[in-house]
């Protein structure tokens, strides 16, 4: 890692103060000659990413090849069609009452997101699991397999 | 997340509690921490274990469902697919996409539809068909494999016996 941010040559108090915000958010060493540094509130905002199912962390802690990976799969899940339980009108969603994933029932108004299989799950449940692993829990089909055929016979 | 868990996590309790599935009963061990289950497994009929009370701990991460629990058993237990210290190793319990060994399908792997019950029931059907392919316990593996009717039969039933003599004490 390069220290690209750091400009060494540099005597003007205040410019350092001013990237002072930056460096925080971005992890890097701070330097020992200048005033404590800021409280890690960033920190707890952060959110937790999972490059393989078991192992949690930060946005700064990923490799390059592995944000990548992540920002991707936020992608295609964003794409992903989604939608509000209107208790089953239209048919499709006639039978499903509970999401399988929180076992809860389905509530008009709850956000729920479409699988290209036709399952559903409440949106929060779905896309954490997806996260992990890109498969329709209650099927096993991998999503991004799924689209592809979609795209295809469409 | 943890608010999810813990309120998945009452409400099989309370439908194990009011409907209890042949086979396994389960509990808390401690009533304070919905994470940590006691569950004994009747040994299924017309099996080794068949007649044995086998006493496990389930424990279940803040992330559950999302992620598998750990099962250990308490009681000793002499199967290919039970380390010597307890623990289960069965393909369900392993983290989806995480494949050490390379021959697990992902539909075999853990997903956040599986409760306590289809757990049980897995665990079940491994006592009932042990998998010597993937051994926790190479020396119990070994022994099913060469002669299931000599030296893994004499110790299955000693821990049959021992395990009936803990149930009733």
């Amino acid at each position: 890692m390069g220290n690209c941010l750091k400009s060494p040559t540099s005597d003007d108090i205040s410019l350092l103060h001013e990237s002072q915000s930056d460096r925080a958010s971005f992890g890097d060493g701070t330097d020992p000659d200048l005033e404590p540094p800021p409280p890690y509130q960033v920190k707890a905002h952060m959110p937790m990413y999972h490059p393989t199912p078991s192992q949690a962390r930060l946005a700064t802690q990923l490799t390059e090849e592995e944000q990548i990976r992540i920002a991707q799969r936020i992608g295609l899940i964003q794409h992903l069609p989604k939608g509000v339980y209107d208790g089953g009108q239209d048919g499709s969603e006639k039978k499903i009452r509970e999401c399988v994933i929180c076992m809860l029932d389905f509530v008009y108004g709850d956000p729920i997101r479409f699988l290209p299989c036709m399952h559903i799950y409440h949106m929060d449940c779905i896309d954490d699991w997806l996260m992990r692993s890109f498969t329709c829990p209650s099927c096993m089909e991998p999503v991004d397999a799924a689209l592809l055929s979609t795209y295809e016979t469409a | 997340m943890t608010e999810q868990s813990a309120l998945l996590l009452r409400k099989q309790l309370a439908e194990l509690n009011k409907n209890p599935v042949e086979g396994f009963s389960a509990g808390l061990i401690d009533d304070d921490d919905i994470y940590k289950w006691e569950v004994v497994i009747i040994g299924p009929q017309d099996t080794l274990f068949e007649g044995g009370f086998f006493k496990a701990y389930l424990t279940f991460p803040y992330d559950y469902p999302l992620r598998p629990p750990k099962m250990k058993f308490i009681t000793e237990i002499w199967h290919p697919n039970v380390a010597k210290n307890g623990d289960v190793c069965i393909s369900i319990l392993h983290e989806p996409g995480e494949d050490k060994f390379g021959y697990e399908k992902p539909e075999e792997r853990w997903l956040p539809i599986h409760t306590v019950e289809t757990i049980m029931i897995s665990v079940i059907s491994m006592l009932a068909d042990p998998n010597s392919d993937s051994p926790a316990n190479v020396d119990a593996a070994k022994e099913w494999r060469e002669d299931p009717n000599g030296e893994f039969k004499r110790k299955v039933a000693r821990c049959v016996r021992k395990s009936q003599e803990m149930a009733f004490d």
